[in-house]
């Protein structure tokens, strides 16, 4: 069964974030950029706090501060202010002018605003209205934002390109590993491993380290391929790179579980024409003996996952493979594509799937009720849900911030898989092993 | 106290018609306050001479919503009518809209709705294109709406739109359409035409007013025409349009019409062939 849109005329409890707040994530994995969002105060307050708790690291978001003078007169004289401020007075490489439901109501020309500036800093509008899509859009859109602005063919390299989507430092973490393993070089948009996971060491540097550079955001337009981990986060860009410098794209699958893993090191492998190396198969059978370590306290189990579309869809295939039923799936953010990945699944696995495209908690909870599942998979607001239904609850997504150390983990490659039934097992035994 | 507001589209004379009317009733001894909710801020020109006078939004962006007095964007003019203009954007930037809805926002809160006045004015930009010009509409606001228009085709869509606009606000308000006053542009047959339009979507022809160059020959001189020359016969033409508002008891929930019917109206009277 698959519902898309709800019938009631009123969002209870919402399951998405806004725009803004997936551009800003974007923009926080590029190394000496600030954020620079044209809005009112909220719209960098509610972020930031979301960003402390989530990844428990400082973060640096800058505000043109739009009151109600510039609703009515404009926002430009506090965008080009804030923008000269900001330049004079933290000295960063790039500043993305991120835009708000008021500015882009008002219909400030923030393009053009931003060309007539003449600052030695690489500024890049991106459009994030939050009455459309979800800060999975906001994440899509700036990552496209970024290659359109930066990126230059100057001549083929070596090197793949990987848009991250909206996941965590210790995803980014594990990407790497496995690329190194393989011995492949990348640009990775965008890299929050240490700016959103930076060392503690004094004296604090101006700007964390790490980061991508605009340097390597350039060069994706001279890659042998691009693959997007999440597409509907990052598969703009790379259909960009494609179109516009016809760099071969491959929007698969998120690399969650075995089968997903498989197919993402295999297009690794074909776009740099080398084999997938012994010690991946190695991590490879660790997973496999760790899933049939637990089946039989996860076989049969009903699941209802609870997370941004490739997340959820790539866990959906995770839970297959674990034995386990995927009862419900559901994403806060409207997608159709989406509803075709997981429909995929469900016709290849044989599960009935009850597939929720932007639904809000409520909703969610709803489909619990009905549907009578065993464990949820969701972020942190599906806590009260797991207590009132009674059941055993997993902490994946965006934001987890009731319990410490979910961002250092990885949930993909054959090591996030790994972590993640540990997860999913603990959190059943944790409640009394329900059946 | 009655709060007017006057609507209609772009270019039919709504400023000029709204001032000669003030400046007519403000002779006749009421004490009015004119509001111009029109970005170009010149709703009250006639009014005060030809001074540009600072705009509640203007001010507003200058010293701070909080430090903004009443005597700095209230100016009286001709025969004590106490004059503001809303302001707004430039051209191409910004909300006109919110702007609107800040500065009736801050007159109320600045107390410009003085209890003593008989009259207070508002004189809206062009059509209802958003939720910002419908405003004056709103509840606690204007309770009458007098459309301006001729006997153009385009005057009298828009006349009908705007009345789609009183017909959302009427059915949880109080807000009622007064009538019609024609502007008129001598087109043929231009009386019948507005009458009849008036009538079909259930309320009357307030006056019609003439064409006549000494309007515009006031206007040249930065004066109403009641200030300019009070004895000539565009001048009792205006008294006549105040009286008839003054005296008018005929306020209605309008039944705007659709586009075909308003198209077979215009040829039923001839202007079309």
């Amino acid at each position: 069964m698959t519902q898309t849109k709800t019938e009631r005329s009123v969002t209870i409890n919402p399951g998405i974030l806004c725009q803004p707040i997936g551009a800003m994530q974007a923009v926080l994995g590029v190394h000496a950029a600030i954020p620079l969002v044209h809005g009112s105060q909220g719209c960098a307050a509610y972020p930031m706090r979301m960003f402390n708790r989530h990844f428990a690291e400082p973060v640096e978001i800058a505000l043109s501060s739009l009151g109600e003078d510039a609703a009515v007169f404009g926002g430009a004289d506090n965008l080009v202010k804030g923008v000269h401020a900001l330049a004079a007075r933290r000295h960063p490489e790039l500043i993305a002018v991120i835009t708000t439901c008021l500015s882009e109501t008002i219909g400030d020309d923030i393009d053009g605003i931003l060309r007539k500036i003449d600052l030695p800093v690489e500024l890049v509008p991106m459009h994030t209205p939050s009455y459309v899509g979800s800060h999975v859009t906001g994440y899509d859109n700036a990552v496209k934002a970024l290659v359109v602005k930066l990126a230059e063919q100057t001549g083929p390299t070596d090197k793949i390109n990987i848009t991250v989507g909206l996941l965590n430092p210790g995803d980014i973490r594990e990407l790497k590993s496995m690329l190194e393993i393989m011995r492949v070089k990348a640009n990775i948009l965008t890299d929050i491993s240490e700016t959103l996971d930076a060392p503690l060491r004094l004296p604090r540097p101006s700007f964390p380290t790490g980061g991508t550079t605009l340097k390597e955001i350039a060069d994706t337009a001279n890659s042998l391929g691009s693959i997007a981990l999440c597409k509907h986060a990052g598969g703009g860009a790379v259909a960009y790179l494609a179109n516009k410098h016809k760099v071969p794209m491959i929007l698969g699958a998120s690399p969650i579980g075995v089968a997903n893993t498989d197919a993402f090191l295999e297009n690794v492998s074909k776009l740099v024409g080398r084999p997938v190396p012994e010690q991946l198969r190695r991590d490879r059978g660790r997973l496999i003996d760790a899933m049939i370590d637990v089946q039989f306290k996860t076989v049969q189990k009903k699941v209802a996952i609870f997370a941004d579309p490739d997340v959820a869809s790539g866990m959906a295939r995770f839970v297959h493979e674990l034995g386990m039923e995927p009862s419900i799936v559901a994403t806060g953010t409207t997608s159709k594509e989406f509803v075709k990945d997981v429909q995929a699944i469900a016709s290849q696995t044989g599960h009935e799937i009850e597939i929720l495209s932007g639904c809000d908690l409520y909703g969610l909870q709803e489909a619990i009720k009905a549907d009578g599942v065993d464990l949820l998979m969701a972020n942190t607001h599906g806590k009260t849900i797991a207590d009132d239904e009674g059941i055993a609850f997993a902490r994946v997504g965006f934001p987890v911030y009731d319990r410490v150390g979910y961002q250092r983990r990885a949930i993909i490659g054959y090591n996030g898989g790994i972590n993640l039934v540990d997860l999913i097992t603990n959190s059943i035994l944790e409640h009394g092993d329900v059946s | 106290m009655r709060q007017i507001a006057m609507y209609g589209k772009g270019g039919i004379g709504k400023s000029t018609t709204t001032q000669n009317l003030t400046a007519t009733l403000a002779d006749m001894g009421n004490s009015i306050l004119q509001i111009g909710c029109d970005p170009k801020a010149d709703s009250t020109r006639m009014l005060v001479g030809g001074r540009r006078q600072p705009t509640v939004l203007d001010t507003l962006r200058e010293v701070g919503a909080e430090n903004v007095t009443l005597e700095e964007i209230l100016h009286e003019g001709f025969k004590g009518i106490k004059c503001v203009e809303a302001g707004g954007p430039e051209p191409g930037v910004g909300c006109a809209g919110r702007g609107v809805i800040t500065a009736i926002k801050l007159l109320e809160a600045l107390g410009a709705y003085d209890e003593d006045l008989d009259l207070v004015f508002y004189d809206v930009l062009g059509d209802v294109v958003c939720g910002g010009f419908a405003m004056p509409m709103r509840e606690g606001y204007a309770k009458e709406i007098y459309i301006v228009a001729s006997g153009e085709m385009m005057a009298l869509y828009a006349a009908n739109n705007i009345c789609k606009g009183i017909v959302k606000f009427a059915e949880e308000g109080e807000i009622r359409l007064g009538g019609i006053i024609c502007n008129s542009r001598n087109v043929e047959n231009e009386l019948a035409l507005v009458e009849a339009f008036s009538e079909r979507i259930g309320s009357k022809l307030i006056h019609f007013v003439p064409r006549d160059n000494i309007v515009q020959q006031a206007e040249i001189r930065k004066k109403t025409v009641i200030e300019y020359d009070p004895t000539c016969n565009q001048a009792d033409e205006y008294r006549t349009l105040a009286r008839n508002i003054l005296e008018n008891d005929m306020f209605v929930v309008p039944e705007p019409i659709t586009m075909d019917e308003l198209e077979s109206m215009m040829t039923e009277f001839g202007v079309v062939d």
